[in-house]
C-alpha cells in the first residue's frame, strides 16, 4: 500500500518538524508594521477633527462643548484598525500600537477620550480655525449629535439632493 | 465455584483494562497524527478529558426516537465490552467457558448493529444516509472475521475460544498458506474495521455531518465515542491473538505487557495509514472490500483443503 | 482602436438603435440605447459576437436624471474590450425585457435588480426572490435612493416561508446547508436525491448579505470604501479594493503612479498565492486527507507573515486609495519577499510532484464535477473553472490592468473539465504567481506611491474594472458622484457566476461528490452575498423564526449596539 507518492508526502511532512507556537501560553511576536489599536496622545492633539472625518467606521466622534472645549472620543467598538486616522493626523498625535489582545468584558476599557482646549484669537477672543488642508473636510464630516448615546450626524450636503438639505440625522441604535 | 469466581474476576479485569487503556490509545493516535502534520497536537490524556466533559453535559433528547437512541448507546458500549471479555488480554479469555466462536462472531456484529440503530432512530436525513453506508460496510466486512474464526475452528477441531484465539489460524501447526493469506487480508481490513480514514465513510464529517451520530450529544455521544475507542483496542488485541500469539504463554504481567506492545504497534500502523490517505467513496470502498472478501474465501478454501 | 472595432461590429447590424457612444479609453465601450432594443442587442452580442456575459446592474438615477437605468456588461476577450450596454427606464414604469432566455447566465443578476431596485425583468423564467429575505415586505426596494441605509421595514413578516420547488419523482430531499461542516458560510443547496445519486438541486443563498453596496453609495466616501471593500471577502480582499480603486480611477481618468501599480500587482499575486494554497488544503480536507491540509497551511503561513510585515495585517491590507497605495516596499521587505518565495517554491515543487502522482486523490477527483465548454459559455463560468475546461480566460491577459502588461507569465489551462484539472490548474498557478512577483520586484521603478489629488473627482462618469481574483474575474462597476462618494457601486464577485453552474455539475452524480464539486469552484459566499441591508440579526430571525430569539437579540442591544 505504500505507493511512492504517499512516501514522498510523508517525507515532506516529517521534514518540517513542529511548527505550532505555544500561544497563548507563550508570546506571539508581531512585526514592526503591525496595525493594532490606535493610541491618542492628548498633548499633541490640536482638535482639527481630521481623524473623525475620515474614520470609515465612524468610531471617532467630536463634540463641541463650548467654543473653547472640544471633546474627541474614540469608542473602539467597530474600529477596523485601518490606520487612516494615524495617516491623516497632522500632528502625529495618533500612533498605531501593537496591541491586538483587546477582548474585554466592558466596552469602556477601549474608550479613549481627549478634551482639547482650542486656541483663541488674541484680538477677538474667538477660536480660530487652523488654515490647513484638512480645513475643508471640517465642513463635510461627522459630528457627535449625542455623545452619551454615541450618536453621530452627517453634517454635509446630503446625497438626496438638489438644494441644501441641512443636517440629515442618522441614528445608531 | 472457585473457577467461576476466577473467571468473573478476570472478566472484570479485562473490562477495566480496556476502559482504562482505550482512550490512551486514541490519544496516541491523535498525537502521532499531529506530529505527522507538523503540529504539536493535543496532550496524550485529551480523550479522557473529552469523555469526562461529554459526560457532564446536558442530556438533550433530539431525533425521532430518543429511547431507542439511548438504548443504542448502551448497546454499543455493552457489546464491545462483552467482546473484551472473550479476548485474551494477558491470560486465557475469561468467559470462554460460557461462549464459543459463534458467540464471538455475533457479538462482533452487534456493535455494528448498535450504530445502525443509532442512525435509524435519529431519523434525520444525514443519519439515515450514514446508517445505510454503515450497513453496506458491515455486510461486506463482518464475514472476514467470521472466516478467520471458522479457520481457527477447523484447525483446532472445536469451537472453543481458548484454542482458536491462540494463533490457531496461522502459527505452528496452523495452515501456512491459508493463514498467511488471511493475516494479510485482515491487516488490510483492519483500517476498515476500526473505521479510520480511508474507510471512515459512514461517519464522514465533511460529507454527511457525522452520519449516524449527528443527533447525539453529551453523555449519549460519550458512550459512542468510548465504544469506538474500545473497539480499536479490542480489534487490535483480537488480531494479535489470532495471528501473533507469541508471548502469551508467559506469566501474567509479562504477557499483558507483550500484548499491549503488540496492540501499540498495530495502532501506530493504523495511525500512519490514516494520516497519509484521503477518504474513499462508498462505491470505491466497496470494490476494495469485495476484493478482500474474495481473497478471504480463497483462504478458507485452502484451509478446507488442509493447506 | 479595439473599442471602435467592437462598436463597428455592433453597428453593422443595429445601426439606428444606439443613441450615444462613450469611449473613455481604448478598452472600454459604453453604449446607450432604448429599452426596446436591449434584448435583441444582448442576444446578438452574446451569441453572434460570442462575447462573455459579465453582469447586469440596476441603477437608481432618479435624483439626477429622473430615470432608472439598467446596464448589461459584456466582455470581449479577443478584442480586449469591456462593454456596457446602458438604457434608461422611466421612473413610473421601471420594466425591461429580460435577457435570461437568451443569456442563461443573467438569471441571478436580473432577479437581484428586481429584488433590490424594483426593476421588473419581463419574461424572466424564474420569478422567485433571490436576495431579500422571505419576510421582507413587497414593494420596498432597499437600493433605491429614497430608502435610507439603516432602514428597518415595519411590516416584516416572520412567518412567510420561501416557496421551495417540488422534488422530482422518486427523489428525497437532502438539505445541504445552511449549516454544514464543509461550508464556511451559510448557503442552502436543496438536493433532490435518488438513492445516492443527485437528480437536481435548488440553491438559496444571500444569507449573509451585509449591505455593502448601499453603504458604499450613501455613507462612505471614495477613500473609505476600499477599507470596506477588502472586507467583502475573507480571502480575496485586496482584489476588491484594487478593483474598486481602478474603476474609480478609470471613471475619473486618473492614472495611479507606476510604482503604485507595481505594488498593487505584487500584493494581488501574494493574495493569489495564499488563496490557492488555502484551497489546496481545503480540497484535501473535504476529501478527508487532513495531512495535506495541514501541510498546505504550514507552507502558506510565511506568506501571511510577509503580508503582515508589508501592510500591518495578515489579510485586510488597507492597501488602496484612489490614485495609489498606502504601503511601500522597502529594500528589507524586498529581501524578505525573495527569501519567502524561494522557500515556498522549493517546497511546493515537492508537493506538486507528490500530488500529481497520488492515485488515491485522483480516484476521488477524476470525472467529478464535470463542467464542459458549453456550460462554461452558457453560464459564464470564469477563473480556474474555465481554465480547467480548456477555455483560457484570464483577465490579466485579456484586460491588462495595474502592471500586468509589464510582466511575462503563462495562462495555465488543462483539458480535463473535472475537479482534478482544477487541482492541477491551481497547483501550477502558484509557480506562475511566484514568477510574477519576482519580476515585479526587479522592474518596480522608484517614485511616489500616491497621487496628489487636489480636485474633486468628476461626477456622473462610469467606470468598469475586471480583475483576476484567485477564483475568477471580479468585476466592479462604479458611477461617480458628488459629495466625495459614488452614486452606484456594483460588485460582481467570481463565485456569483460560478455558483450558477453548480446544479448542472452535480446532476446525475453521486451525493458524496457534491462537496468536492462545490469545493472545486472555491466558493466564497461572502463575496457573493454582499449587497443589501439585511441586518444579520433579522436574517437569523428569518431562518429560525423564533419569537424569543428576536426578543433576546433586540433586548441585549444597547444604544451603543453596532449595525
Amino acid at each position: 500500500m505504500l505507493k511512492l507518492s504517499k512516501l514522498k508526502e510523508a517525507i515532506i511532512c516529517l521534514k518540517a518538524g513542529k511548527v505550532t507556537l505555544p500561544y497563548p501560553a507563550g508570546p506571539a511576536p508581531v512585526p514592526s508594521g503591525f496595525r493594532g489599536r490606535p493610541v491618542f496622545d492628548p498633548d499633541l492633539c490640536i482638535g482639527c477633527g481630521g481623524c473623525a472625518n475620515n474614520c470609515p467606521a465612524r468610531e471617532i466622534l467630536i463634540s463641541d462643548v463650548c467654543q473653547e472645549i472640544r471633546i474627541i472620543r474614540y469608542s473602539g467598538q467597530r474600529c477596523t484598525y485601518c490606520g487612516r486616522c494615524a495617516d491623516l493626523c497632522p500632528e502625529k498625535a495618533i500612533t498605531i500600537s501593537h496591541e491586538f489582545e483587546t477582548a474585554t468584558n466592558s466596552i469602556e476599557d477601549l474608550r479613549q477620550e481627549i478634551e482639547v482646549f482650542m486656541g483663541t484669537c488674541q484680538r477677538c477672543g474667538r477660536c480660530f480655525k487652523n488654515e490647513n488642508p484638512l480645513n475643508d473636510l471640517i465642513l463635510k464630516g461627522y459630528r457627535a449629535d449625542d455623545l452619551a448615546a454615541n450618536r453621530w450626524v452627517h453634517t454635509s450636503r446630503s446625497f438626496l439632493g438638489e438644494g441644501d438639505f441641512g443636517d440629515l440625522k442618522i441614528e445608531l441604535d | 465455584m472457585n473457577s467461576y469466581l476466577m473467571f468473573v474476576t478476570q472478566a472484570v479485569f479485562n473490562v477495566a483494562l480496556v476502559l482504562a487503556v482505550a482512550p490512551l490509545l486514541e490519544g496516541i493516535i491523535r498525537k502521532v497524527t499531529a506530529r505527522v502534520q507538523s503540529r504539536q497536537g493535543p496532550p496524550l490524556w485529551q480523550p479522557y478529558f473529552d469523555l469526562a466533559k461529554l459526560l457532564t453535559k446536558e442530556d438533550i433528547e433530539s431525533g425521532e426516537a430518543p429511547a431507542v437512541q439511548r438504548f443504542a448507546g448502551y448497546l454499543s458500549l455493552a457489546a464491545i465490552l462483552t467482546v473484551a471479555c472473550f479476548v485474551p488480554l494477558g491470560s486465557q479469555p475469561p468467559l470462554a467457558v460460557v461462549g464459543d466462536g459463534i458467540l464471538l462472531i455475533y457479538l462482533l456484529t452487534l456493535t455494528g448493529v448498535a450504530t445502525l440503530l443509532a442512525g435509524f432512530a435519529a431519523g434525520s436525513t444525514y443519519s439515515i444516509f450514514g446508517a445505510s453506508r454503515e450497513m453496506i460496510t458491515m455486510l461486506a466486512l463482518e464475514p472476514l472475521f467470521a472466516i478467520t474464526i471458522v479457520m481457527g475452528a477447523l484447525k483446532t477441531q472445536s469451537l472453543d475460544l481458548v484454542g482458536i484465539l491462540n494463533g490457531s489460524a496461522y502459527v505452528s501447526n496452523g495452515f501456512p498458506w491459508a493463514g498467511t493469506l488471511m493475516m494479510v487480508v485482515l491487516l488490510f481490513a483492519l483500517q476498515a474495521f476500526v473505521g479510520r480514514v480511508p474507510f471512515d465513510i459512514a461517519e464522514a464529517e465533511t460529507e454527511i455531518m457525522e452520519g449516524p451520530l449527528v443527533e447525539y450529544s453529551g453523555p449519549k455521544l460519550a458512550l459512542f465515542k468510548y465504544s469506538q475507542m474500545v473497539k480499536l483496542f479490542v480489534y487490535c488485541a483480537l488480531f494479535a491473538a489470532l495471528f501473533a500469539p507469541w508471548g502469551s504463554g508467559l506469566i501474567f504481567p509479562l504477557s499483558l505487557a507483550v500484548l499491549l506492545l503488540k496492540v501499540l504497534i498495530l495502532v501506530l500502523l493504523v495511525t500512519l495509514v490514516a494520516a497519509t490517505h484521503a477518504r474513499l467513496r462508498i462505491d470505491q470502498a466497496l470494490r476494495y472490500y469485495a476484493t478482500l472478501l474474495g481473497v478471504g474465501f480463497v483462504a478458507l478454501l485452502l484451509a478446507l483443503l488442509g493447506k | 482602436m479595439p473599442a471602435r472595432q467592437v462598436l463597428n461590429l455592433i453597428k453593422q447590424r443595429f445601426n439606428g438603435v444606439i443613441h450615444r457612444v462613450d469611449i473613455p479609453e481604448d478598452s472600454r465601450l459604453l453604449l446607450y440605447t432604448g429599452r426596446e432594443s436591449v434584448p435583441d442587442l444582448c442576444r446578438f452580442i452574446f451569441r453572434d459576437l460570442d462575447a462573455r456575459y459579465v453582469i447586469s446592474i440596476g441603477i437608481d438615477d432618479r435624483p439626477y436624471s429622473g430615470n432608472f437605468q439598467v446596464a448589461h456588461n459584456f466582455a470581449f476577450e479577443n478584442h480586449h474590450v469591456l462593454c456596457s450596454l446602458i438604457c434608461n427606464l422611466p421612473a413610473e414604469d421601471p420594466q425591461i425585457g429580460s435577457i435570461s432566455p437568451d443569456v442563461p447566465a443573467a438569471n441571478w443578476a436580473e432577479r437581484e435588480f428586481r429584488d433590490l431596485l424594483g426593476i421588473e425583468p419581463v419574461g424572466c423564467p424564474s420569478m422567485k426572490r433571490l436576495v431579500l429575505p422571505d419576510g421582507w415586505p413587497d414593494g420596498v426596494h432597499p437600493l433605491r435612493k429614497d430608502v435610507p441605509w439603516d432602514f428597518r421595514p415595519k411590516d416584516y413578516d416572520d412567518n412567510r416561508i420561501y416557496d421551495f420547488d417540488e422534488p422530482p419523482e422518486g427523489c428525497t430531499v437532502v438539505p445541504f446547508g445552511p449549516f454544514h461542516p464543509t461550508l464556511d458560510e451559510p448557503s442552502h443547496f436543496r438536493l433532490f436525491v435518488e438513492g445516492e445519486i443527485v437528480r437536481g438541486c435548488e440553491y438559496r443563498g444571500f444569507m449573509v448579505h451585509r449591505g455593502i453596496e448601499k453603504l458604499g453609495d450613501s455613507v462612505l466616501t471614495y477613500n473609505e470604501i476600499p477599507v470596506m471593500a477588502e472586507r467583502i471577502c475573507g480571502i480575496c480582499g485586496c482584489v476588491h479594493s484594487v478593483a474598486y480603486a481602478q474603476a474609480v480611477e478609470q471613471a475619473a481618468s486618473v492614472r495611479p503612479t507606476t510604482r503604485a501599480e507595481f505594488i498593487r500587482t505584487l500584493m494581488l499575486e501574494l493574495e493569489r498565492l495564499h488563496s490557492h494554497l488555502l484551497w489546496v488544503g481545503l480540497a484535501n480536507h473535504i476529501l478527508g486527507f487532513d495531512t495535506l491540509f495541514m501541510q498546505s497551511f504550514r507552507m502558506r503561513e510565511p506568506i501571511m507573515w510577509l503580508c503582515e510585515r508589508i501592510t500591518g495585517n495578515r489579510k485586510t491590507y488597507g492597501l488602496c486609495v484612489i490614485g495609489g497605495v498606502r504601503w511601500d516596499i522597502t529594500p528589507e521587505i524586498k529581501a524578505d519577499i525573495i527569501r519567502v518565495l524561494d522557500q515556498l517554491e522549493k517546497e511546493w515543487v515537492k508537493v506538486a510532484n507528490a500530488v500529481k502522482g497520488d492515485r488515491n486523490l485522483q480516484k476521488r477527483t477524476k470525472g467529478v464535477g464535470v463542467a464542459d465548454r458549453t456550460l462554461v459559455k452558457e453560464m459564464g463560468l470564469i477563473g480556474p473553472m474555465a481554465r480547467a475546461s480548456g477555455v483560457p480566460l484570464d483577465c490579466r491577459k485579456d484586460f491588462p490592468y495595474a502592471a500586468y502588461d509589464k510582466v511575462e507569465f503563462d495562462v495555465i489551462t488543462q483539458e480535463g473539465c473535472d475537479v482534478w484539472s482544477r487541482v492541477l490548474v491551481r497547483v501550477l498557478e502558484v509557480f506562475e504567481s511566484i514568477q510574477i512577483i519576482r519580476q515585479c520586484l526587479e522592474r518596480m521603478p522608484a517614485g511616489p506611491i500616491q497621487l496628489d489629488l487636489t480636485d474633486e473627482l468628476p461626477a456622473g462618469r462610469i467606470g468598469l474594472s475586471s480583475i483576476e481574483a484567485p477564483r475568477g474575474e471580479s468585476h466592479h462597476f462604479v458611477v461617480t458622484g458628488d459629495d466625495n462618494r459614488p452614486r452606484r457601486w456594483r460588485v460582481r464577485a467570481p463565485t456569483y457566476q460560478n455558483l450558477q453552474g453548480i446544479p448542472a455539475m452535480i446532476k446525475d452524480k453521486p451525493l458524496a461528490d457534491m462537496t468536492i464539486a462545490l469545493g472545486s469552484i472555491d466558493p466564497c459566499f461572502s463575496c457573493t452575498d454582499r449587497m443589501e441591508i439585511v441586518d444579520l440579526r433579522s436574517g437569523k430571525v428569518q431562518i429560525f423564526s423564533q419569537q424569543d430569539l428576536i426578543r433576546l437579540v433586540r433586548s441585549s442591544g444597547s444604544a451603543e449596539q453596532t449595525v
